[in-house]
């Protein structure tokens, strides 16, 4: 089993939380979303991300403003509300404690 | 030379070649079912479609306005399946990036694995017909062997005594054709490829053109029934894209709430089109119907001087008593032929010309055969057609120069 497969639950898991990362930064459009990623090991598509997003929306954790475009209809900004941002803190510490505890395991 | 279909990513026109179209429409379709439990379905859409919009925006210049198979099958592949569940728990899923999602997906966006939730219609498809594709429709929409059912077909002929012919004849007028990809994805309840298919009705078309040359006369009349046919489902076609154009500019309020309308076909569209057919064959049975009683009479009248077996009160004049069944049959046939006309506007093939082409030479030969009819054996007519040749001579026929 290669490597890239082990972790693919993992990556998969993880997105949520690289997502509230990239858009706690500015608000974003989808494309640039996918453009930060796309270099890493959490690239991802379309097809995954905007289901995604509309979860995070119904869970009140980012919103989006409309914005006007000169190619074509207005588009979505994400941006991170609140709550989202107490929720990011959040796993912020939650992320830290998991890489504490793999270093602190073996030699 | 390609079609061209002008389709609506989430309230911006885009011109996609037939290939592309299929494709499109097999990729939402398929959007669609992963997200058939998730609340935010039509907006989630919506964004893919803007988002396929921009990307189709990438391949067009002021010199191409036309986006190809091949490019719109990377921007398939590049924007992914669809997430099912989007609770990020789907085990195996493919995240794997920029390598082309296509079979790495887990489960929701498969093909077939959707269960009962794909359209199962059915369809004639004429593609390794016999006859007219029926049989071959009733296989794909049971998903068995063509054989099997042309067997039955022709075991159900023999004992029924030729009632099965009729079903297949009735069959033919009422179900539409398989013609699009997303047509044929319904015939066989599952989606289709695309590509495959253009290159299966290519191959078609070839094969059609070698069986005509040698099959040679014999096969006229099944070519001319076919070109025919073939016709109707061009107009078809052509008003059904219509209709999808005043569909598309009439729901544009540019707003971001718009339904997509480049999803798969209306489910409306086929029932409307079963309910026409329906309607044209049995209008078209009663009119031939009354056409041949009516022709009766008209024969038993002149024939024997009575109409069917009834002879005519003395007071009613033969020629009257013609007339009166010639206006007879215009009134009974009047609100047929405007019903059918009306089923042949919805279904979208309106092909009165060579119909009404056919009325017409009917019509006209029964007012030559009356007039000549009356000329030899009514007395009255005979008498007014005399009087209107002296009147002729005396008026006309003296400048004009002597005549017999």
């Amino acid at each position: 089993m290669p490597l890239d497969e082990k972790f693919s639950p993992i990556r998969k898991g993880l997105l949520e939380f690289l997502v509230l990362r990239i858009v706690s930064g500015a608000t974003v459009y989808v494309p640039d979303i996918l453009k930060r990623l796309a270099h890493t090991e959490f690239a991802t598509q379309e097809g995954t991300l905007y289901p995604l997003l509309s979860k995070l929306r119904r869970e009140g954790l980012v919103d989006y403003l409309w914005q006007e475009s000169d190619s074509g209809p207005p588009r979505k900004y994400y941006r991170l509300t609140d709550s989202g941002r107490t929720h990011l803190a959040e796993l912020d510490a939650y992320w830290a404690l998991i890489n504490k505890t793999i270093s602190s395991l073996g030699s | 030379m390609q079609k061209v279909i002008t389709v609506s990513l989430n309230g911006n026109a885009y011109q996609l070649d037939e290939d592309a179209y299929g494709q499109l429409s097999i990729y939402l379709d398929q959007s669609a079912r992963a997200l058939a439990a998730n609340p935010d379905k039509t907006e989630i859409i919506a964004d893919l479609e803007q988002a396929i919009g921009e990307k189709c925006a990438r391949y067009l210049n002021a010199h191409k306005t036309v986006v190809t198979g091949a490019e719109l099958r990377l921007i398939v592949a590049e924007m992914g399946p669809v997430d099912g569940d989007g609770e990020a728990t789907a085990p195996g899923g493919g995240q794997t990036g920029s390598s082309t999602g296509g079979g790495a997906q887990s489960g929701t966006a498969a093909p077939g694995a959707a269960g009962g939730s794909s359209p199962r219609r059915l369809y004639q498809i004429s593609e390794g017909a016999i006859l007219s594709g029926i049989c071959n429709g009733i296989a794909a929409y049971c998903a068995v062997d063509v054989t099997l059912v042309r067997a039955i077909f022709v075991v159900s002929f023999l004992f029924t005594g030729g009632l099965a012919l009729l079903a297949y004849v009735v069959l033919m007028f009422i179900l539409p054709y398989a013609s699009t990809s997303e047509e044929y994805a319904a015939a066989h309840g599952v989606p289709f490829n695309a590509r495959t298919l253009v290159e299966r009705a290519k191959e078609k078309y070839a094969q059609f053109a070698q069986k005509q040359e040698w099959r040679g006369s014999r096969a006229q009349w099944r070519s001319e029934w076919r070109r025919i046919r073939a016709e109707w489902r061009f107009e078809r076609r052509r008003l059904r894209d219509q209709w999808r154009a005043h569909r598309r500019f009439g729901g544009m309020p540019g707003g971001p709430q718009t339904t997509p309308a480049g999803a798969p076909p209306p489910t409306g569209s086929y029932f409307a089109h079963v309910f026409s057919g329906t309607l044209m064959a049995v209008l078209g049975l009663v009119f031939a119907i009354v056409t041949i009683v009516w022709l009766l009479a008209l024969l038993s009248l002149v024939t024997t001087g009575a109409l069917l077996g009834w002879t005519l009160p003395h007071e009613i004049p033969f020629w009257a008593a013609l007339i009166g069944l010639v206006l007879l049959y215009n009134a009974v046939i009047w609100p047929i032929r405007s019903m059918r006309r009306a089923a042949y506007y919805s279904v979208g093939a309106y092909h009165g010309a060579w119909i009404e082409a056919w009325n017409g030479i009917i019509g006209l030969a029964v007012l030559i055969a009356l007039v000549w009819y009356g000329l030899h054996h009514v007395p009255e007519v005979e008498a007014l057609f005399d009087q209107l040749t002296h009147w002729w001579r005396a008026n006309v026929g003296s400048s004009a120069g002597d005549w017999t």
